[in-house]
């Protein structure tokens, strides 16, 4: 996946590419204030980083694309709602740049951060 | 409706405590909830958060729940127990950031026992400052603007002001400046020709505050005119109320500008279901009223401009057909225990009645501007005597929907993600009722990708999307959800979509006709599809459902 044929040639899209239209996609969502490296997603996660293609990872397996999003969210927001709105807003701006079916988008919330406590 | 000037002065003095705070949002609410398919229609097709209006009102019907039976009169613990209550209850991207909104604003007042001039602009500034802590990337022109002006607006103000009321007054004349400007900060909705969904889903929260200290009703959505095509006059004939029974319809041209508030004050004292469109400086007016008062809006209008033309109805006449056409049942599949049951959304009775035949066992009535809840799908289901369940919701804003349903129950249920009716039909040809479930929605799920989904439907209004551009009226094609093309004519519409389908290289057409067409003019198109495409079996049923002139499913 990430490739079509076309008459002229075959256009080949790079995961990284992916990758960066998620990342801006979910620091658009409302909720999700940064994302976290992927290595370090077990453990405890300190930094907090910028960079498009640490927190996320695409992989093209066959003729399908699964993208996983490793996100800290603000502490105080309902969990479910924001992870689930980051699913449908990097399904739709990936699909909708690529026009490639987006097969599975996994948001794996690596931590919370506070900001406020109440 | 006048604003009550007594009550005004009296609620001026009165201090605002854990009650009144109370009263006020289940106002603000109401509101809301009265107005969210006017939120809806604002969402920028297509957009990942759906149903803004729907989102955000559930969102704050379970804030309100948190605190309905509440005896508290400190204020600040009201207001944290209504912002836990959106916390818990929050829906969607706008339902997530209405939490925020009112957990900042809690935080700001949390100590107060009455609300003072001070403590509301602190609150409000919180509100705003928690609401863009939530997001790396603020986007303007969205209800993060909207409550940012809000609060703004309300800060500028609170030097000038004497009362709460006053101050709502301008916090809330900052929202509504602040939501006509978000088509200027976001060219997307500026293309699409609306403001901000989210915004304004906040201006009417706020704005139910306000028309609760007016003493305006809460139960009738604003006055709101539609472009004239837009006006769906046949949906009206489903809420007539008792004594209600007459129906007209005026055209009219007013002399000069047409007041607007003081038109809609007159008509509400005369009846119900007031509807108002304009186009081309022409309006039509549509009234529900008791038969004593059937001349009355027409006598009202000649005052005010010059009638073209009136239509009187007799509703009570009208309800009685339908009555008698509602009493054909429809006779669905029986559910023996322990095989499959399969329940389908369906937008139209001719629909269902396709559905009943390929052995569906409940159908949920719903469709594109009428998605079923999860309680509605779920209710399907639930006493029937197996335990396997497969449901098709026909419709992408009513998956997530079904997706919960299947979530709440205890039966073993799978989805199978129908987008479309003619998907529904084609995943229902390979339904085997005893099967394993998740194995037959397997085969189901891959059946419904054999067809292609055509749609002829009107533009409500204009737009340009996918490099196609439609004004307000037109007719508009879709294919597979996307648009594909607008033309003037049903005809013209209908073989551009053939032609994008490639149809030429297709076998099976079928054509599902909507409820505002009779057999005899579907079977017309029918002939001018054959006439041009020599390869193609059409196929003519009746569909029934809203909005749509035609459903087409091309195999």
């Amino acid at each position: 996946m990430g490739e079509e044929t076309t008459s002229l040639g075959g256009i080949h899209v790079s995961p990284n590419a992916v990758a960066t239209i998620a990342y801006h996609a979910t620091l658009q969502s409302y909720g999700v204030v940064g994302l976290a490296p992927k290595n370090l997603a077990d453990g405890i996660v300190s930094t907090i980083t910028r960079e498009p293609s640490r927190g996320i990872s695409v992989q093209y397996k066959e003729d399908e694309i699964h993208i996983d999003i490793h996100v800290i969210v603000e502490y105080g927001t309902r969990i479910n709602s924001v992870a689930e709105s980051v699913a449908n807003t990097v399904r739709f701006h990936v699909e909708k740049a690529l026009g490639l079916k987006v097969n599975t988008v996994n948001v794996h919330v690596a931590g919370l951060r506070i900001s406020n406590t109440d | 409706m006048a604003i009550d000037t007594a009550r005004v002065e009296k609620l001026r003095k009165r201090t605002i405590d854990g009650q009144a705070f109370k009263r006020l949002v289940e106002a603000g609410v109401t509101w809301l909830r009265t107005n969210q398919q006017i939120v809806n229609a604002l969402n920028v097709f297509p957009v990942p958060d759906g149903d803004t209006g729907t989102n955000m009102s559930l969102t704050l019907q379970a804030a309100w729940n948190e605190i309905k039976d509440s005896g508290t009169h400190h204020f600040g613990e009201m207001a944290a127990a209504f912002s836990k209550g959106a916390l818990m209850g929050a829906r969607g991207n706008s339902g997530v950031i209405t939490s925020q909104i009112l957990r900042g604003f809690s935080r700001g007042v949390h100590d107060q026992k009455t609300l003072t001039l001070d403590a509301f602009v602190k609150g409000l500034n919180e509100a705003r400052d928690t609401a863009y802590k939530g997001v790396v990337k603020p986007v303007e022109g969205t209800i993060l603007t909207v409550i940012k002006e809000t609060a703004n607006g309300a800060e500028a103000a609170r030097g000038s002001v004497k009362d709460a009321v006053e101050l709502l007054e301008m916090a809330l004349k900052a929202a509504d400046e602040a939501v006509k400007n978000t088509p200027e900060q976001l060219p997307i909705l500026k293309q699409a020709g609306v403001v901000d969904s989210g915004g304004k889903g906040l201006f009417f929260f706020l704005e139910g505050m306000l028309r609760h200290v007016y003493g305006e009703s809460l139960e009738t959505p604003t006055m709101q005119v539609q472009a004239l095509s837009a006006m769906s006059l046949e949906g009206a004939l489903e809420d007539v109320e008792e004594g209600q029974d007459y129906e007209i319809v005026v055209d009219f041209v007013p002399n000069g500008e047409l007041d607007l508030q003081g038109f809609y004050a007159k008509l509400e004292e005369m009846g119900t279901s007031i509807q108002v469109g304009e186009g081309e400086g022409m309006y039509r007016m549509h009234i529900h009223v008791p038969t004593e008062n059937r001349y009355v809006p027409i006598d009202y209008i000649m005052g005010i401009g010059t009638v073209t033309k009136v239509a009187i109805e007799n509703l009570m006449a009208q309800m009685d057909d339908i009555q008698k056409s509602k009493s054909t049942q429809i006779q669905f599949g029986t559910v023996e225990p322990g095989n499959i049951a399969v329940v389908v959304v369906s937008p139209g009775t001719g629909i269902s009645r396709i559905f009943a035949s390929l052995g569906v066992a409940a159908v949920v009535a719903g469709g594109q501007t009428m998605n079923p809840s999860t309680q509605d799908i779920l209710s399907s289901f639930e006493n029937m005597p197996t335990d396997k369940v497969i449901i098709l919701p026909n419709n992408k804003n009513i998956v997530m929907a079904a997706n919960q349903a299947k979530d709440v129950t205890v039966k073993n249920v799978q989805v199978v993600p129908t987008r479309t009716v003619p998907q529904g039909l084609a995943a229902m040809l390979s339904f085997d009722p005893g099967g394993e479930v998740a194995a037959v929605a397997e085969r189901m799920l891959k059946a419904m990708s054999n067809v292609q989904t055509g749609e002829i439907t009107v533009a409500t209004r204009s737009v340009e999307i996918d490099g196609v551009t439609v004004k307000d009226g037109q007719v508009i094609a879709l294919l597979d959800g996307k648009l594909v093309a607008s033309s003037d004519t049903v005809e013209h519409g209908l073989f551009a979509l053939l032609e994008k389908a490639g149809a030429s290289e297709h076998e099976i057409v079928t054509l599902f006709f909507g409820e505002n067409m009779t057999h005899a003019e579907a079977n017309r198109f029918a002939d001018a599809v054959r006439g041009k495409y020599s390869n193609l079996e059409v196929e003519v049923q009746e569909g029934g459902q809203p909005h749509y002139q035609f459903i087409l499913s091309i195999e």
